[in-house]
């Protein structure tokens, strides 16, 4: 039997909190509600969780801090937040600070439980080695995906959750094109609000990183009308 | 980018305006001395009656006077321009803390719904349910109501109705219906009543004063922190005294925590919800009663007690005893 799902729903609203982890135990996954920040880093340090569903308005350490102390120590644990506030500079900070997702309220329960879905899925599937193992070499550089550690041009450094998604998703299919929306869907799940260019900015991201000439790069090739390529022997 | 915005903050510009005007007044001043004698020699040749020796008063009375009135002026523009720019920042506080307070019993609402919609759920869970999503739309009640009643402060507008309440019972009354809210914080209230008395007051809008008080220490208080609500008779008032052992407040906030919109902000208080109307309703009601509002608190982390004090009138000081109930 698959072991359920373990997910963290940090809430300080208790009629929210109850709601939250009524729905999900129905849909199967093991709920840990915490009622504060405080307590939420606390049943990090001492549990293994999937997924922490986190609000962002919390009594004394807010969501936003929250999701700062965990990226400091774990930069790809997935995070979906939650909050009243709804504007786009809400969500920019929101996602900046580290959230994978994030949903303003009121929400609609099946979209919820969507997202929740999807962002499972997402970490399964990148906790699968791609070609047999974890370290994948190309040139002079090298990418841990089990640690997110990485080398590029300019020594090491740490890769994101979406910089490591996204370049695991070129390397697995190394050799061939993937398409735009090939890399949305699989990087940032179904979502109304991002748009193809939000990859074309995260390619540009990582050339910095791994290109010595972003301008002209080698490894990473934009296939014209197409989408990207991933090219480790060129 | 926000440094140079704090430039523009008023204080900033005020110095700046009275920097600006004291260096032209000194350029000018400069010019005067360097050239003054010059001045002197040429018009010693042409109208030498100019130079009498008297001071004339009248012309440097108008000058000063000149002076006031500009400086009056810039003061005046100054102390305007602050009251708005902190006005502004106010009212969009309040308009983010609003909507984040009437979002947070919706998206509940919402979600029990949607709940009962897409999930089998048993009956029992279900009457759970709709009472939680009554206590959510209560509680969106009273903010509606603190934000409509706060725009028509003005007591004459307040449409009230007197009526002889028996303050004891309809205490009672008031915690009794926010039993819910004192499970959900698991908060013990304590009522200390030792005598009822009858007042004559609007009952809908006391209620909105209580309701405030007690949601305030809750929100303020840890999780399991009791409450004591205690009702005295003192001199010629009514005090009811409403006891937490919550955040407290420093002797600044104590002030201004009255005034429309102001919110405590400080690192533990962050993120309580609230829209900085409650106690300035209440504040403003329980004046039409022709009462007192006070808080009192030794200090943050220490509690505090916030009382009510309403006037015993001639006609309602009529004693029932404690234990006899109903009005």
């Amino acid at each position: 039997m698959v072991q359920a799902k373990k997910i963290l729903v940090v809430e300080d609203e208790p009629h929210l909190a109850k709601g939250l982890k009524f729905n999900l135990e129905h849909e199967g996954y093991e709920v840990v509600v915490a009622g504060n920040g405080e307590a939420a880093l606390e049943f990090m340090n001492g549990q293994t969780f999937d997924l922490m569903i986190l609000d962002l308005m919390l009594p004394k350490m807010g969501g936003i801090e929250v999701a700062k102390k965990i990226r400091e120590t774990d930069t790809r644990f997935p995070i979906l937040m939650l909050s009243a506030k709804s504007t786009d500079e809400d969500r920019a900070t929101g996602l900046e600070s580290g959230a994978d997702d994030y949903l303003a309220k009121p929400f609609h329960l099946p979209e919820l439980l969507l997202r929740v879905k999807g962002i499972l899925r997402r970490w399964d599937w990148y906790k699968q080695p791609i070609h047999g193992q974890e370290i994948f070499h190309f040139g002079e550089m090298w990418i841990n995906f089990a640690t997110g550690k990485a080398k590029g041009c300019s020594g090491e450094f740490l890769l994101t959750a979406k910089e490591a998604l996204v370049m695991k998703l070129l390397i697995s299919k190394k050799g061939q094109v993937v398409a735009r929306e090939d890399l949305l869907e699989t990087v940032w799940g179904y979502d109304r609000q991002t748009e193809t260019r939000t990859v074309d900015n995260f390619i540009a991201r990582l050339r910095k990183h791994f290109e010595k000439k972003p301008q002209k790069p080698r490894f990473i090739v934009t296939v014209r009308e197409k989408g990207y390529q991933f090219d480790p022997d060129s | 980018m926000r440094k140079l915005k704090a430039l523009f903050h008023p204080i900033f510009i005020f110095i700046g305006v009275q920097v600006a005007w004291i260096v032209l007044m000194a350029v000018w001043i400069d010019w005067y001395l360097k050239n003054s004698r010059k001045f002197q020699e040429f018009a010693q040749k042409i109208r030498p009656d100019l130079f009498a020796d008297e001071l004339n008063w009248l012309i440097l009375l108008e000058g000063c006077l000149l002076m006031l009135i500009i400086l009056a002026g810039v003061y005046i523009i100054f102390v305007y321009w602050n009251k708005q720019a902190r006005l502004n920042r106010l009212q969009s506080n309040f308009v983010s803390s609003v909507s984040h307070e009437l979002k947070s019993p919706l998206a509940s609402i919402q979600l029990y719904l949607e709940t009962m919609k897409y999930q089998k759920v048993s009956k029992e869970d279900a009457a759970d349910f709709v009472e939680i999503m009554l206590t959510d739309t209560e509680r969106l009640d009273s903010l509606i109501n603190n934000i409509l009643e706060s725009s028509k402060y003005d007591p004459k507008k307040m449409q009230l109705q007197f009526q002889p309440v028996n303050l004891g019972v309809f205490l009672r009354e008031v915690v009794e219906g926010l039993k819910r809210q004192f499970e959900e914080r698991n908060c013990k209230v304590k009522l200390e009543i030792q005598e009822d008395y009858v007042l004559s007051l609007d009952r809908r809008s006391m209620q909105m004063v209580f309701n405030n008080l007690i949601g305030n220490a809750l929100r303020y208080s840890p999780i399991g922190s009791p409450l004591t609500i205690r009702m005295q008779k003192k001199k010629k008032f009514c005090e009811i005294d409403f006891i937490d052992q919550g955040m407290g407040l420093g002797k600044k906030n104590r002030k201004k925590i009255f005034k429309k919109f102001y919110r405590v902000t400080n690192q533990e208080s962050n993120n309580i919800e609230g829209a900085g109307l409650g106690l300035f309703i209440s504040k403003e009601i329980v004046r039409t009663h022709k009462g007192q509002m006070r808080v009192f608190s030794e200090g943050p982390g220490k509690g505090s007690v916030f009382t009510v004090a309403l006037p015993m009138g001639k006609n309602s000081n009529r004693k029932i005893a404690a234990n006899g109930g109903g009005e």
